[in-house]
């Protein structure tokens, strides 16, 4: 009888819609799923978060106010220190959490069944990384609510700088993602690769200047050379300019990140995409697409 | 136009550590099979299975040669083959699943991607879990149920599309023998009912035998017989013969057939708990068919059936493959 249940549900042949939002929307639904299924994990990184403010709280009153005012950053080491731990946590997320969670759908063979199916497989991987940045925004929000309301943290911001601060933000998630893409194509191959991602990442925070002023680097010029490099650093210097020092578009230092970190988006994200297209082709000529 | 079909297919793959050296994993492979159909792929480990299942649902892409499903070729209009096809992954124990999900969010998920709209997800998703009695353990997450379940689930996801073609690899692995018998007689039950095209790949020669109407074999990448269980079974048989089911002494029904011109040799005597099943080798089975019972009734041995004798499935694939046994791959 159930046999007969079943094959009425699926007598009429039922035209399917064509819609790439819908996909999008399923895989971003499936994260958001599988990360409240985690919910002690959830528990404990808002915990963290609470932690790693009120410990850059305490680094900040051993910080010489005036050291950093010297640096033109104003006198506040907590307000400085936020805007590089908010920020840092979608760094890792865009560099690492794409190639994460391809390994594991690998690993799974997860990646075989969504493969088979009509969405286009550049979809599915944008969305896989919604988990990250859901996490991220989590965590950013975390942060400035903490610090500002808590711990008192002050800013100089304004409705436009907020704005161009938002604009530098949406323009580093841009480059680092496109790098993500280029991780995650290697690592789509390779299968290995991961430690690749993490030091990449490990050396943008150390180097882009997240808890020190960049300036600081001067007297190490082969590591202020490094830092310049990446986009991380130009995204980190305009936001600050912008949340610290209220600083807009106008101000042609923020403009020149803004530049600087169009210019990466041009050059990376056909970068980014053009490696993940070879890696997914590369493990569909090889017969990789799971491993287990 | 055939539902699959392929023509000349070949793929090779780099030996680990080789050094250039290849593997042929799917060697010239030509076949064709209609709308309708229920299509075996039998043949031992490493035989290429696997890897024409997974090019014919795009997963991997031909050196060579041509694949096509409901007409389109499946590297060149890769995405009109994933809307017409339903595929099961092998071999994996229920791993290829979101065992962070519950049971309905998967499906959920899975009707997402495949676009159906919610409220035909939803009929179908529901009617599913009922088939596969999963209706009351559907919000649990997959990370909690058993092997059989998961692999219950993977079965609902590939019906899920409504597909017309279905490409299994291992459909009843990890089901117990219910789970089994009921699986079977539902892809047979979609076959008929619903027209649909499946291929599938086992290690179950019994399986084969019953679902399929035909069944191709393979070895070493290439099919090296296909037709129907039955013309299998026949092209490979390597004696004339029938066998013979009788009751009574044994000596007797024995003694009867050895006297009889038409009779070779008595190939097997076979005890049975109320019978005994006597294969012979003849002269002419249908001579043998038309005489033997009259015989036997004047020997006063009580007849209980006869048939031609052909060699099962499993004789066939080992005489054509020369293997001993026959196992996934």
């Amino acid at each position: 009888m159930k046999e007969d249940k079943l094959i009425e549900a699926f007598g009429a042949d039922e035209p399917r819609l064509r819609s790439h939002v819908r996909q999008f929307f399923g895989v971003v639904w499936a994260n958001i799923k599988i990360l409240l299924a985690y919910k002690s994990w959830v528990i404990m990184d808002l915990l963290s978060t609470v932690a790693s403010v009120v410990m850059y709280y305490f680094v900040g009153l051993q910080v010489d106010p005036l050291r950093l005012a010297q640096s033109g950053w104003g006198t506040s080491y907590l307000a400085f220190s936020m805007v590089g731990v908010a920020t840092s946590h979608y760094l890792w997320s865009c560099l690492t959490r794409l190639s994460h969670s391809i390994q594991h759908e690998i690993r799974a063979g997860t990646l075989e069944t969504v493969a088979v199916t009509p969405i286009n497989i550049l979809t599915f991987f944008i969305g896989q990384t919604a988990r990250g940045y859901l996490v991220s925004l989590i965590f950013l929000v975390g942060v400035f609510v903490v610090g500002i309301i808590g711990l008192g943290a002050q800013f100089s911001a304004n409705p436009s700088s907020i704005g161009t601060a938002i604009l530098l933000f949406l323009l580093m998630l841009v480059t680092n993602q496109a790098l993500g893409l280029v991780a995650a194509g290697i690592i789509m191959v390779h299968k290995r690769g991961d430690p690749v991602a993490f030091i990449v990442a490990a050396m943008n925070e150390f180097l882009a200047g997240v808890l020190y002023p960049l300036e600081m680097l001067k007297e190490f010029p082969p590591l202020q050379a490094i830092s310049m490099a990446f986009p991380y650093t130009h995204a980190l210097d305009g936001m600050r300019r912008a949340l610290i020092l209220g600083s807009s578009l106008a101000d042609t230092a923020v403009m020149a990140d803004v530049l600087v970190l169009s210019g990466f988006s041009l050059l990376l994200v056909p970068a980014g995409l053009a490696v993940l297209d070879w890696g997914y082709r590369t493990i569909r000529m090889r017969g990789t697409t799971s491993s287990y | 136009m055939y539902a699959v079909e392929t023509m000349d297919l070949t793929k090779s793959f780099e030996r680990e550590g080789g050094k250039g050296d290849r593997i042929i994993a799917v060697d010239h492979v030509s076949l064709g099979v209609k709308e309708g159909e229920f299509f075996g792929l039998l043949g031992p480990n490493g035989a290429g299975k696997t890897t024409l299942i997974k090019i014919l649902c795009t997963l991997i892409i031909p050196d060579e040669g041509t694949a096509k499903i409901a007409g389109h070729d499946v590297t060149k209009e890769a995405d009109k083959v994933k809307e017409n096809i339903g595929w099961l992954h092998g071999e994996t124990g229920g791993r290829a699943l979101y065992w962070r999900l519950s049971a309905r969010d998967n499906l959920r998920f899975y009707s997402y991607l495949q676009n159906i709209p919610s409220n035909i997800a939803d009929r179908r998703i529901d009617a599913l879990l009922d088939f596969f009695d999963l209706t009351k353990d559907a919000d649990r997450l997959v990370k909690d149920f058993s092997t059989g379940m998961k692999v219950r689930v993977m079965l609902a996801r590939t019906l899920l599309p409504n597909a017309p073609v279905l490409l299994m690899d291992e459909p009843t692995v990890g089901l117990d023998a219910a789970g089994a018998i009921e699986t079977r007689k539902l892809l047979r039950g979609l076959c008929k009912e619903l027209g649909k095209t499946i291929v599938f790949t086992t290690h179950n020669i019994l399986e084969a035998e019953k679902l399929c109407d035909r069944i191709a074999v393979m070895n070493k990448g290439r099919i090296i017989a296909i037709d129907t269980p039955l013309k299998l079974s026949e092209t490979t048989r390597k004696f004339r013969g029938v066998e013979v089911r009788v009751s009574g002494p044994q000596e007797d029904a024995l003694r009867a057939l050895e006297s009889m011109s038409i009779v070779k040799k008595v190939v097997k005597v076979q005890a049975e708990e109320d019978h005994t099943v006597i294969q012979l080798e003849v002269i002419d089975e249908d001579d043998a068919m038309a005489t033997i019972p009259e015989s036997l009734k004047s020997n006063r041995v009580k007849l209980i059936g006869i048939q031609v004798a052909l060699p099962n499935l499993e004789e066939v694939f080992m005489s054509l493959t020369g293997e001993g046994k026959v196992e996934g791959g």
